[in-house]
Parts: C-alpha cells; structure tokens; sequence
C-alpha cells in the first residue's frame, strides 16, 4: 500500500462515488440559514437543520442555485408563497448533490415547492395564535376604544423604508387641512432585528402614556414581502399588551401576520394606513357637523310645534267663549219659555175659574130667571118671599121677563 | 313682590287650562270675560318669547350651518 494519491486524485475519488452513490435528484427539507446572491446572478445558501429546541444546529450544508434557474425560481416561489427566500425560511427543494474538488460537497438547487413553506407558515401562524388564544391576549388591542380624533401618532417604522415616506406625505399633505403629530421610533422592518427593534420601539412609546393617541407599525410594499418576520409571538404578544391601539400597514395583500391580527386594525400598506386616519378626522368632523344640523333642526321643529300650540289655543279661544256664550243664553232663553208657559196656563185656569163665575152669575141673574117662566113680586118696591105678609087690598107689583104689571090682593 | 319670571310652558299650560274650561262649560259666566283675556293676554306673550327664541336661535345657528 505504497501507492499515494494526489489530493485532486482523492478527491475525484470521493466525487466518482458520490456521483454513483447518489445520482439522482433528491427533495429536502431544511431551513435556510444564510442566503446571498453574488454579482452574476447565482444564489448561494446555507441550509440547516434544528434541533426540536429551535436553537442547536443538527446539520448544515451549502448550497447554490445557478442564475439560469434562480430566475426561475425566485420569481415562481415568491409570487406562490408570497414571501421572499429568505433566512429563517423552511423551504422543500429538490437538489442534485455535487462535489467539487475545490469548493467541496453542495447542493444544487434545480426546483422548489412554494406549497411547502406555505404550510410551514400557516402552521406557525396556527401555534402562535393558539398560544395568545389560550392565554387569552388575542383581541386585547382590538377591545381598546378607538381614539374619536387619533391625531398623535407613534410611527414603528425605519426612516429610510420607502412606506414610511408615502405615509408622511400623504398624512402631512391630505386636503383637508388636519394636522397630524408623528413621532418616529426607529427599527428594522425585517430581519433578524426586526423583532427586538419593534418590541424596544414599542417599550420606548410605553415610556410617555397619553402622549399618543395610537401606534402604527408600517413598512414598505411591493413584492418584497416577507410577511412571516410579523408571525412572530413576542410581536404579536407585545401588541396585544400595548395601551394604545396598533394599526399596521406592512405591505401585504393576501394573508394576514399574526401582528395583524391582534392588532386593533390591519391595512394593506403605509398610503392606507395615511388614509384611514384622515377620513376618521372626515368622519369626526362630519358627526360634529351632523350634531349641529341636528340642534338647529330640532330647534326649528320645537319652536314651529309651539307656535301650532299657541295658534291652535289662540283660534280656539274665541269661537269656544261664543259657544259657551250661547248655551248660556239658551239656557236663560229657555227658562224665560217655561215661565212664560207656566205664565200661561196660570193665567187660563183663572180666565176659566172667572168665566165658570161669570155662568154662576148669569144663571143666578134675575132677568134670567124671569125669563125662565119665574116672576118677582114686590109691595112698596120690597121683594116679597112670604105670602102671609100681605094683607087685602095691598097693590102688588108683578115683574115679569117682559114688564110688569100691579095687583090688587082680593 | 318680585315679579315672576315668564314660563312659556306654564302659561300654554294655562291657556290650555282655561280652553279647557270653557270647552267643557265649567267656566261660569262671571268668570269668562276676566279669563278670556287673561288668556289672550298670555297668548300674546307665549307669541313674543317664540319670536324672540327663533331670532336668538337663527342668530347663533347662523354661525353653524
């Protein structure tokens, strides 16, 4: 075994064998732990595998996508998964193990399946809000009452990210002339950083309670969008716990992050984050306008409905007091008719007692009696009721209907 | 004895109280000149305070709308 090998030749060796050994393409899942791609388009990696305690690495590997394909592949996986290849990623892709003499063993990366991370993702997403869930933190920043006039503004932004510029400008510029009070708390919007910048930006805004009407976290959009740096539990977990509520607008338009669910309101980027708050300023000063529309109609309304009252009592009055008036009078002219029957009648009873007299005299009339066959008889113009009072010889006077004649007693 | 400070409300009130009275002929005769224009009188005023109170109200609603 004195035969010695070059290091090329061993290592052409080891290449042969492997190539032999594993010739065919194979589909791995790992996690992405580094990621660059170099100045003629290729894309190198460092793929890892964790341990169950997310932290101690099991394995890890190099890797590369060659620019003819990573074109590819960028554009098929981003516009799929809606993310960005990026570290901290779980990732499916089918790879061609290579061994170089110079640059040693790696994969290549000729394909990848976007569902995979999708999964990965959602998964995530699921234990994370399950865990706030549980803990009963979900809609804690949600239950806030929204400020009527949220004009002071705590910004979780970084300066240079161009969301952050849209939302200045569209805030500061709106037509309507409101003004809006931003204070800016600098972090990374995504990266490693990104979760303890936004927990610190978020525990400096703590610092001055009642200083700020709400928090925004805003970021830039565009196909740029990592959206699983958000579906992160301290995040998430800070926001529910923060005084004020959290609006985000980090550039997204298919699935929400965690962070913005538990946030009191989720938009699509930083522009409609701007345009939320200028038309709750609109609808502010709308109520206010409505309120005042409201007074003066109200006003108006009472004023005209005791206007009817007193003009209905006012064209009431006279016609009733006439009313009463007449039924008075009637009343009077009433009894005045029963007297006067009364009157009346009183006065016939007496007419019939006098003519029932006036009978009475009439037969008791001497003339009438005479005529009735009877004759008065009288001496020295006595009337004479007995006869033994006259003597013989006396001249008596017969009156009859018709005369009289004298006698002479025998 | 300070003079009473005008209630619109007590005196439509009274007028209604009074017209009341007359409707349903439990004003005796004695009564209904003296109350007649006491009513009217309180009419006239009721009519004054409302003219003044939609002036003030347009004056100060002017502003607002």
């Amino acid at each position: 075994m004195n035969e010695k090998l070059s290091l090329t030749e061993l290592q052409l060796i080891i290449k042969d064998s492997l190539y032999l050994a594993l010739p065919g393409l194979y589909w791995v899942a790992a996690e992405i732990s580094e990621i660059k791609e170099n100045y003629n388009g290729h894309c190198y990696l460092e793929l890892v595998e964790k341990h169950p305690d997310e932290v101690s690495i099991r394995s890890r590997v190099k890797a590369v996508v060659w620019s003819s394909r990573y074109r590819f592949i960028k554009s098929f996986f981003e516009n799929s998964a809606g993310e960005s290849l990026r570290e901290g990623l779980r990732i499916l892709i089918r790879v061609k193990i290579e061994y170089h003499e110079i640059y040693g063993l790696s994969l290549v990366i000729n394909d990848i399946d976007p569902a995979f991370t999708i999964g990965e993702v959602a998964l995530k997403r699921q234990q994370i809000l399950k865990r706030l869930g549980e803990e009963g933190v979900i809609t804690m920043n949600r239950d806030l009452e929204f400020p009527i006039l949220p004009q002071r503004i705590a910004v979780i932004s970084s300066a240079n990210a161009a969301g952050y510029t849209d939302f200045m400008n569209h805030l500061k510029g709106n037509s309507f002339g409101y003004v809006f009070y931003t204070s800016l708390f600098e972090t990374p919007m995504q990266g490693k950083e990104m979760e303890s910048g936004i927990i610190n930006a978020m525990e400096r805004i703590s610092v001055h309670p009642g200083e700020f009407d709400l928090a925004v976290i805003i970021r830039g959009g565009g196909s740029q969008t990592d959206l699983s740096w958000f579906d992160n539990y301290n995040v998430a977990f800070y926001v529910t716990q923060f005084p004020i509520p959290v609006i985000t607008g980090i550039g997204h338009d298919k699935d929400l992050s965690v962070t913005d669910i538990v946030a009191h309101k989720s938009l699509k980027t930083p522009t409609a984050v701007a345009d939320f708050l200028i038309e709750c300023m609109i609808s502010a000063e709308n109520n206010l306008m409505d309120l005042g529309s409201e007074i003066a109609d109200k006003s108006r309304l009472m004023i005209e409905v005791s206007k009817r009252r007193i003009e209905t009592a006012r064209s009431r009055i006279l016609p009733v007091a006439r009313n009463l008036l007449l039924i008075y009078r009637n009343t009077i002219n009433r009894k005045k008719e029963i007297l006067e029957s009364h009157a009346k009648n009183s006065l016939g009873l007496l007419i019939n007692r006098v003519a029932g007299f006036e009978n009475s005299l009439k037969i008791l009339d001497p003339a009438n009696v005479l005529k009735r066959g009877y004759s008065i008889t009288s001496i020295n113009g006595k009337i004479v009721k007995e006869c033994n009072v006259l003597k013989k010889d006396d001249i008596i006077d017969t009156r009859f209907s018709d005369g009289s004649i004298n006698s002479k007693v025998l | 004895m300070t003079k009473k400070e005008f209630s619109f409300n007590q005196a439509v009130n009274e007028i209604e109280k009074i017209l009341r009275e007359i409707e349903n002929g439990e004003m005796d005769v004695d009564r209904l000149s003296v109350e007649v224009k006491k009513a009217s009188e309180l009419i006239k005023q009721c009519q004054k305070k409302l003219k003044s109170t939609e002036e003030d109200i347009n004056n100060i609603l002017k502003d607002l709308e």
